[in-house]
C-alpha cells in the first residue's frame, strides 16, 4: 500500500502541505482562530482523503462514501477536537478483506494522531430516528462529502432533508431536553469562576444549539451573525486552551485566566459578557422552537396560565408581556410591579419585555436614583414564593443595577480562590435560591433548618440582607461585611425603609460571618464560645436569622459546599447559642451598681440582655412608666406597631399577676404573640406583651384602647377578677392538633430557678392558661419569654416554688397539668 | 517512612497546621469527617426534644514523613490539638512501604 493509488482525489494538493505545528505557529503569530480552525479542517480533509485512497478505494470501488460530520462537517476542527467521520455504505460490510480494509483506514488516521470517532451506516439507517442515538441524526445536520461513492452520497442527499423535516419535532425536543439538562448540571448560570467553555451555559455547545435549531426551523443562523463577536472570542480562547494543554481541554482554569490578561478579573468580565449573549440567544431559540411544536395539552396549560393576565401584564406562552409598554415612560415603577408579578407566579418576563426595559434603563436609573418610598414595592417582590426568580430576571434585564447601582461593583466579580464557584453577583442570587429550596427540602438534616426558616416572620428583610451582604467585596476583601453594611445603609435610606427594619438588615449584613467563624474555628463544647456569640447576636430572633443567612451563604459558595459535616457544625452552633441565650436570661442580671451607674435604679436586677435588646428610647420610656407607677401603683402604655400592638405594664409584683394580665388581654379577644416579664431588685415588674388584634377591635373602636388600659390597670391592682372577664368569651372552635406539645424542665440552666420550656400549637388564651397553671401550682414566675412563630408557641418560664428550684415530684405533676392545657 | 493519621477537633485545625509548619512539615491531606470514638456522641435537648448527636464533625489529617521525624511530629501534633477534654481525637501511625512521585518517579524519602 506504499504506492499511491490512481483513483481520482476530490482535492489536489498544490501548496506545500500544512502541518499542525505550522498552524499553531500561524495562530500564535496572527491570533486568527477562524483561520486556524479552517486550516486544521483542510489538513484533516486531506489526511482522510489520502487514507481513503490508500486503504479503501481499491477494496470498495463503489458502495462506500466518506463523510465529515459534526464539528468536522462544519469545517470547525479545533486543535485537539475529535474527528467525526461517517462511513456511508450501501449494505452491511461483510467479508474479511473488506473489514480489514476498513480497520486499516481507521488505523492510518489514528497513527497520524487524529482522534477519530467513526460510525458506519447505510442511507436507510441515516434516515431513521434512533432514540438511543439521536446524536447521529444531529451530526448529520453538518454532513459534508469527502471521498468515495458520490452516487451513494447523492441518494442520502435526496432523502435526508425529507427525513429531517418529518422528524424535526422529536429532534427539536431532544435537543432542547438535552440542553436544559446540560444547563441544569451547571445550575443554569454562566457565572462560573472556572467555566468549561464548551459545556457551561453560554459556551460553545450553546452556539451549536442555535446553529442546529436554525437549520431545523429553516431560519437564518444567528450563531453566525449577531453572535460573531462572541463566537470569535470563544474560538480563539478554545484554540489557546487546546494548544496550552495539548489535548481537548475546555476548562478555563484560574491558571489559564492568569495567562490571558494582566488583570484576569477584568478579562473574565469580557468572557461573561459574550457568554451572556450566547446564553440568551440559545434560550430564546429554544423558546421559539418549542413554541413551534407544542401539543394541545401544553396549549391548554398555557391558556390557563394566560388567565393570570391583569391590567398591567399579559401572560402568553409562559412569558410575561407589558400590556402597554409605553407606560414605562410615565410610570417607571411599572417594572417593580412586573417583577412582583414574576415573583408571585414564577413566570419569566418575555424577551420582548426585557428589551423594552433595556431601552428605558437610563430613565429607570435616573428615577430610582432619587430617594423615594420604594420599599413597600420591593418588599412585595421579596415576599412572593418565587422571589429568587424575580431577582435573577431583574439582574439579567439590567433593572437590578438601575435600582441598586451599588451592585455595579460585584457584577461578574470574580473571587479568586478554589472554594468559590460563582461570581459574587451570581453567588448572591444563589443564596436566595438556597433559601427557597430549603423550604421544600426533604433531607432530614436540612429539615430542622427549614423549621427555623418557617419561624422567620419577615423573610423580605433576610433577602434584602442577602442582596447586599457581599456588595462590599468590590472594595477589596478585607472586612467586606462592614463595607457591605455601609453600602446597604445608603440603599435602604434611598428606598425609605423604616429605620427599625433598616437597622435590622444592616445588623444582619455586618454580622453575616459571625456564625461561620464560630462553626469553623471555635470549640463548640466550650461554654465561652456560645457566650461570645450570644454577645454578638443578642436575641433568639437574631440568632435564627443569622443561622438561616449562614446556611444560605455557605450553600451558595458551590453546589457541594454545604456538606453534612457543615450542616452539623452549623446546627450545633445554633443550638449551643440558643441554650446560652435562654440560660443568660435568668443567670446574668444587671448588678445594682451597674444600674445605678447608668442612672437607672429601675433596671437593676433585670437580665443583662434587657440592655442589649432594648434601645435607649425604650429604656427611657420604661423608666418614665416606673415613675408614673410610683404614684398610681401601676402604669400602662399601649403603642401601635406594624400590624400589632404592644402593651407595657409596670407595677409591683404579686402572685398570679402575669397570668392575670395575659387573661385580661385574651378577654378582649387579643392574640398574644410575644411577651417578656422581668422583675427588678425592688419587686417592681416590667411586663411587655405584643399582641395581634384579629377582630380589628382596637382599630375600629379607638375608644376600646382606653378601656383596655383601664382594665389592665384594675387587673394589675387586683381590683378585677380575670375569671369573670373571661367568662363572657366563648372558647374558640377546636382545631385539630397539628403538633405534639412538649414540656421540658431544666434545673441546671439557672442558679436559682427551674427553666420550663413549652412548645405547643398556639391558640387564643393559651398563655393565660399556662401561666395560671403555673401560678396555681404555687410557682412564682421570675422571667418570661414568649414567642409565637407560625402557629407555634414557644414559651420559656423561669419559675421557683417557695424561693427554690422545683422538686422532681412538682415537675412531674406540673408537666401533666401543662400538657393538659396545651391539648385543650 | 511513616504515615501519620490524626483525627482532631475541627477548630484545632489551624493551630495544628501552624505547629507542623513551624517544624517544617508542609505536605498533608485534610478531610472533613464525621464519626465517634468511645464517647459515642451525646444527646442534646432542643425545645424539649432530645436528639442524638452520634456522629460528631472532626477533621482528619494525613501525612507521610521520614521515620526519624515520627516522634517529633507526634509530639507537636498532639500538643497543638490538645484541649484536655473528651473528643480531642487520636493519632495513628503506619509503616509505609514505598513513596513514588508520579511526576518523575522519584522514590523513597526524596519523593515526600
Amino acid at each position: 500500500m506504499s504506492q499511491k493509488p490512481s483513483g481520482s482525489a476530490t482535492k489536489t494538493v498544490a501548496s506545500p502541505r500544512s502541518s499542525p505545528g505550522l498552524i499553531q505557529q500561524e495562530f500564535v503569530a496572527s491570533g486568527n482562530a477562524a483561520a486556524a480552525i479552517a486550516s486544521r479542517s483542510a489538513l484533516v480533509d486531506e489526511l482522510v482523503i489520502e487514507a481513503y485512497q490508500s486503504c479503501l478505494a481499491a477494496t470498495f470501488p463503489h458502495g462506500i462514501a466518506v463523510l465529515a460530520v459534526g464539528g468536522f462537517g462544519r469545517s470547525e476542527l479545533f486543535p485537539h477536537s475529535d474527528v467525526d467521520v461517517l462511513l456511508l455504505v450501501d449494505k452491511e460490510i461483510q467479508g474479511d478483506s473488506r473489514r480489514e480494509a476498513l480497520s486499516a483506514f481507521l488505523r492510518t488516521l489514528w497513527d497520524q494522531g487524529l482522534r477519530v470517532s467513526q460510525s458506519v451506516r447505510t442511507v436507510g439507517e441515516c434516515c431513521q430516528l434512533d432514540s438511543t442515538n439521536v446524536e447521529l441524526s444531529m451530526s448529520l445536520l453538518d454532513e459534508r462529502f469527502l471521498a468515495g461513492d458520490r452516487a451513494l452520497y447523492e441518494v442520502l442527499k435526496q432523502k435526508l432533508p425529507r427525513f429531517l423535516q418529518s422528524q424535526r419535532h422529536p429532534l427539536i425536543k431532544h435537543l432542547c431536553d438535552m440542553t436544559r439538562s446540560r444547563h441544569a448540571k451547571f445550575h443554569g448560570t454562566i457565572f462560573h469562576l472556572e467555566p468549561n467553555i464548551k459545556e457551561t451555559p453560554g459556551g460553545m455547545r450553546d452556539l451549536h444549539l442555535v446553529h442546529w435549531l436554525s437549520i431545523l426551523r429553516g431560519v437564518e443562523d444567528e450563531s453566525l451573525q449577531p453572535l460573531s463577536a462572541a463566537r470569535e472570542f470563544l474560538s480563539s480562547l478554545r484554540c489557546k486552551l487546546h494548544y496550552k494543554v495539548g489535548r481537548d481541554n475546555n476548562l478555563l482554569s484560574f491558571g489559564v485566566q492568569e495567562e490571558m490578561a494582566p488583570d484576569p478579573a477584568v478579562w473574565m468580565r469580557e468572557y461573561y459578557r459574550h457568554a451572556r449573549a450566547i446564553h440568551q440567544t440559545a434560550v430564546r431559540h429554544m423558546d421559539l422552537a418549542e413554541g413551534l411544536m407544542e401539543g394541545s395539552l401544553v396549549k391548554q396549560f398555557r391558556d390557563w396560565r394566560s388567565r393570570l393576565s391583569n391590567s398591567d401584564f399579559t401572560v402568553t406562552r409562559e412569558r410575561v408581556y407589558f400590556r402597554t409598554p409605553q407606560n414605562l415612560v410615565v410610570d417607571p415603577e411599572l417594572v417593580l410591579r412586573l417583577f412582583e408579578f414574576v415573583a408571585r407566579h414564577g413566570v419569566r418576563p418575555a424577551l420582548d419585555t426585557e428589551r423594552r426595559m433595556s431601552e428605558h434603563l437610563s430613565r429607570l436609573a435616573a428615577h430610582f436614583a432619587i430617594s423615594r418610598p420604594l420599599w413597600p414595592a420591593i418588599r412585595r417582590i421579596l415576599a412572593q414564593p418565587h422571589a429568587a426568580l424575580a431577582v435573577r430576571t431583574m439582574h439579567e434585564s439590567g433593572v437590578l443595577l438601575a435600582l441598586f447601582p451599588e451592585w455595579q461593583g460585584i457584577e461578574s466579580l470574580v473571587v479568586r480562590d478554589f472554594y468559590h464557584r460563582y461570581t459574587v453577583d451570581e453567588h448572591t442570587i444563589v443564596t436566595i435560591e438556597a433559601i427557597e429550596d430549603l423550604r421544600t427540602s426533604k433531607d432530614p438534616a436540612r429539615r430542622r433548618f427549614a423549621d427555623l426558616l418557617g419561624e422567620i416572620d419577615d423573610l423580605p428583610l433576610v433577602y434584602t440582607a442577602l442582596l447586599f451582604h457581599d456588595t462590599g467585596k468590590s472594595e477589596g476583601m478585607k472586612d467586606h461585611a462592614t463595607m457591605s453594611a455601609r453600602l446597604a445603609e445608603a440603599v435602604l435610606a434611598r428606598v425609605q425603609m423604616p429605620d427599625e427594619e433598616a437597622r435590622k438588615v444592616q445588623f444582619l449584613i455586618a454580622n453575616h460571618l459571625a456564625i461561620s467563624v464560630v462553626m469553623n474555628a471555635r470549640d463548640l463544647s466550650d461554654p465561652a464560645t456560645a457566650r461570645e456569640l450570644s454577645t454578638k447576636v443578642f436575641t433568639h430572633e437574631n440568632l435564627k436569622w443569622l443561622t438561616i443567612l449562614t446556611y444560605a451563604d455557605v450553600s451558595a459558595v458551590n453546589p457541594e459546599a454545604m456538606t453534612p459535616w457543615r450542616l452539623e457544625q452549623l446546627w450545633r452552633t445554633y443550638v449551643v447559642t440558643h441554650h446560652e441565650l435562654t440560660r443568660e436570661l435568668d443567670t446574668d442580671r444587671i448588678a445594682p451598681a451597674q444600674g445605678e451607674a447608668a442612672g437607672l435604679d429601675f433596671v437593676a436586677g433585670f437580665p443583662t440582655r434587657y440592655l442589649l435588646t432594648h434601645s435607649a428610647a425604650d429604656v427611657d420610656r420604661h423608666v418614665e412608666l416606673s415613675e408614673l407607677s410610683k404614684v398610681a401603683g401601676v402604669a400602662v402604655d399601649v403603642v401601635r406597631l406594624q400590624g400589632t400592638y404592644q402593651v407595657t405594664v409596670v407595677t409591683t409584683d404579686r402572685p398570679k399577676l402575669f397570668a392575670a394580665l395575659a387573661g385580661a388581654l385574651s378577654s378582649f379577644g387579643m392574640n398574644i404573640v410575644k411577651a417578656e416579664a422581668f422583675a427588678n431588685n425592688k419587686g417592681t415588674v416590667l411586663d411587655t406583651f405584643t399582641f395581634a388584634d384579629p377582630m380589628r377591635t382596637l382599630e375600629l373602636n379607638p375608644m376600646e384602647i382606653d378601656r383596655l388600659k383601664l382594665t389592665l390597670q384594675r387587673v394589675a391592682l387586683g381590683k378585677e377578677d380575670v375569671k369573670k372577664l373571661l367568662k363572657g368569651r366563648s372558647r374558640p372552635v377546636q382545631r385539630l392538633l397539628q403538633m405534639q406539645p412538649s414540656v421540658s424542665f431544666d434545673s441546671e440552666a439557672s442558679q436559682s430557678s427551674t427553666l420550663v420550656e413549652i412548645v405547643a400549637q398556639d391558640r387564643p388564651g393559651l398563655l393565660y392558661d399556662l401561666a395560671s397553671t403555673l401560678s396555681e401550682a404555687s410557682c412564682n414566675i421570675d422571667v418570661v419569654l414568649i414567642d409565637t412563630e407560625a402557629q407555634k408557641a414557644l414559651d420559656v418560664f423561669y419559675v421557683t416554688a417557695d424561693g427554690a428550684k422545683l422538686t422532681a415530684d412538682c415537675q412531674a405533676s406540673l408537666r401533666e397539668a401543662l400538657l393538659n392545657v396545651c391539648c385543650n | 517512612m511513616k504515615k501519620i493519621e490524626a483525627i482532631i477537633q475541627p477548630f484545632k485545625l489551624e493551630e495544628v497546621k501552624e505547629a507542623l509548619k513551624s517544624i517544617g512539615i508542609d505536605g498533608m491531606t485534610i478531610t472533613e469527617v464525621r464519626g465517634h470514638g468511645r464517647q459515642k456522641g451525646h444527646k442534646e435537648v432542643y425545645r424539649g426534644q432530645e436528639y442524638n448527636v452520634d456522629l460528631l464533625p472532626k477533621v482528619k489529617i494525613e501525612m507521610v514523613i521520614p521515620v526519624s521525624r515520627e516522634e517529633e511530629v507526634i509530639r507537636t501534633l498532639s500538643a497543638a490539638a490538645r484541649t484536655g477534654n473528651i473528643g480531642d481525637g487520636k493519632i495513628f501511625t503506619y509503616d509505609v512501604a514505598e513513596a513514588i512521585r508520579i511526576r518523575n518517579e522519584d522514590r523513597g524519602e526524596s519523593a515526600l
